[in-house]
Parts: C-alpha cells; sequence; structure tokens
C-alpha cells in the first residue's frame, strides 16, 4: 500500500461505490446543505457539487470507511469555501460571538435552563426547526452532525478538522443555546415551569 | 376550547403524579446533586452514543437516585429525539439525483 492513500479503482468499481456507498446518503447531504444555506437551489448546487468532487475524488476514498462522514466533510468544505460568501442568510453568523465562545474547551455542565422534558416533546417541528436555524452556523452544524445525522465525536472531528475536545464543548455550548431558544417558546406556548393551570 | 385546556391540563397533572409515585416509590431520589458538571456531562456522553466505562450502571444509579440528572437526562433526551423527528425531512428536490447521476455519466 503506498503512503499516498490512493487506490486504483476500475470503471465498475467506481460506479459500484458511488451508486452504492455515495447516492444513498443524498437525502441526509441535501438536508444537511439546505440547514446550511437556508435556500433551495443553494442546497442543491452545493449537493451537486459535493457528488462532482466526490467522484473526481473517489480514489482517496477508501472503501470500508465511512462514506457518509467522508461526503459531509467535502459538503462542509465547500460550504465554507464557496456558498458561506454568497448564501442569502449568512447575517445570522455573528463570529465575534462565536469566537469568543471558542476561547476555552472548558466546559461548565450546569442546568442552564428549566425547560421540561414535556414542553419539548409538545413543540411543533416548525419551532424546532426555527430555534435551530437560528443558532450560528458552527453551532448548528454540530448539532445536525451529532443529533440529526448521529456521528460520533469522532466522525465530527475529523469532518470539521477539529480537535474532539473541541467537538464536546461546542456541542454542549449548542445545545445550551438551543435550550434558551425553545425555553423562550415553552413559556410563550404557557409551559412555564411551576404554572401549571388548574 | 376550554375543554381541550381541561384535558390537556388534566394530562400533565398525571404524568406529574406518576413522576411523583415514581419517586415516592423508589424514595430516596436526591434533591441536589452533589456534583453536577460531571454528572450532566457523563449523562450527554452517554445519550451522544459515546461508550463510557461503567457508564450503564451509572446512569441507572443516577436515575434512580438523583432528581436533577434525572430531569436532565429526559430533558436532554427529548431535544435529540425531537430534533432527530423534526428536522430530518427536507423534501429532496425532484431529479437531483438524476441529475447528479447524469453529470458523473458525462464527466465520464
Amino acid at each position: 500500500m503506498s503512503e499516498v492513500q490512493r487506490r486504483k479503482y476500475s470503471q465498475e468499481e467506481r460506479t459500484a461505490i458511488f451508486d452504492g456507498e455515495f447516492m444513498p446518503h443524498i437525502d441526509s447531504m441535501y438536508n444537511f446543505a439546505f440547514r446550511l444555506t437556508f435556500d433551495e437551489d443553494d442546497a442543491k448546487d452545493l449537493v451537486q457539487d459535493t457528488y462532482m468532487k466526490a467522484f473526481r475524488f473517489i480514489q482517496s476514498f477508501e472503501q470500508g470507511t465511512n462514506a457518509k462522514a467522508w461526503l459531509f466533510r467535502i459538503l462542509k468544505n465547500s460550504f465554507i469555501n464557496e456558498y458561506r460568501k454568497k448564501s442569502k442568510k449568512p447575517a445570522t453568523v455573528d463570529y465575534q460571538e462565536v469566537e469568543a465562545f471558542y476561547n476555552s474547551d472548558d466546559v461548565d455542565y450546569q442546568s442552564t435552563s428549566d425547560l421540561r422534558a414535556e414542553s419539548v416533546k409538545d413543540m411543533l417541528g416548525d419551532e424546532i426547526s426555527n430555534a435551530l436555524n437560528a443558532l450560528a452556523v458552527d453551532f448548528r452544524t454540530v448539532i445536525i452532525l451529532a443529533d440529526l445525522e448521529e456521528f460520533s465525536y469522532e466522525e465530527m472531528a475529523k469532518i470539521l478538522d477539529i480537535p474532539i475536545g473541541t467537538v464536546r464543548s461546542r456541542l454542549h455550548r449548542a445545545r445550551n443555546l438551543l435550550k434558551d431558544t425553545l425555553k423562550g417558546y415553552a413559556q410563550s406556548m404557557g409551559y412555564g415551569r411551576d404554572e401549571e393551570e388548574d | 376550547m376550554p375543554n381541550r385546556w381541561d384535558t390537556a391540563g388534566t394530562k400533565r397533572r398525571t404524568k406529574r403524579s406518576a413522576m411523583e409515585n415514581n419517586n415516592a416509590s423508589s424514595g430516596e431520589r436526591k434533591l441536589q446533586c452533589s456534583d453536577v458538571s460531571k454528572c450532566f456531562e457523563l449523562l450527554e456522553h452517554i445519550l451522544d452514543g459515546e461508550l463510557v466505562e461503567g457508564g450503564n450502571e451509572m446512569l441507572q444509579e443516577k436515575l434512580d437516585r438523583c432528581q436533577p440528572c434525572f430531569e436532565h437526562f429526559h430533558l436532554e433526551q427529548a431535544i435529540r429525539e425531537v430534533l432527530k423527528t423534526k428536522c430530518t425531512k427536507q423534501p429532496l428536490p425532484d431529479k437531483l439525483a438524476e441529475s447528479i447521476r447524469q453529470m458523473i455519466q458525462d464527466a465520464r
């Protein structure tokens, strides 16, 4: 095996990998792209570009490894390099604020909200979705990877090119921000903690 | 309309009293957690599917004995569930898969 991890797949093998290992993830890929760009056309372009790149660089994909993580990594990088600039809703990203959060990987696990599991379960899809979309892109991304797509911390570290400790702390902060938003919704729905009407 | 609220109220009270009964039967769920930071970190890692040595036993112990851990676990679990069930259904545009296959075909 050469040091440069390149395979020589035959035409048939490439087709088999592409159809058998890459295409089945298209729903997840599109969902991820849409939640990054908030725009159907941009999401479509992003997914198409990602699949083109995946095909072009298929020799660097090692069969038997996690194709979905590999594809998500390409999509995330394409988004950063090409789409973030022209994304129609980039204003939700407040980098100063986000960066200030990243100064340390230390996380204090506290009970940050008095949100109840019952009120979360009663929420509508739109509320959950809006709360997720309201997060800055880096926080939104870790929630998508962890909770929607169920990647492990290790896979997330590879997809995002960050250390595992940073994955954990970023995820924890993202969830706290999400809970704050959900708490606001819960209160407006009349699910304040000790205010159950008789 | 008032009926609907009554029903919901009853449902919530029922849930709540079931929880209280549950507490009463185990009899000894602490109301304060002595190490929230460490416990919540552990609970969240377990929910994220990360292997934690002795995790299952510890989890059971926390859920049986500690009210803040019990509540935190169920809240975190509920959030993960709603995200998974309600945010993954973005419908794929017609013909996207087809056009990708076509592009690959042309690129060969």
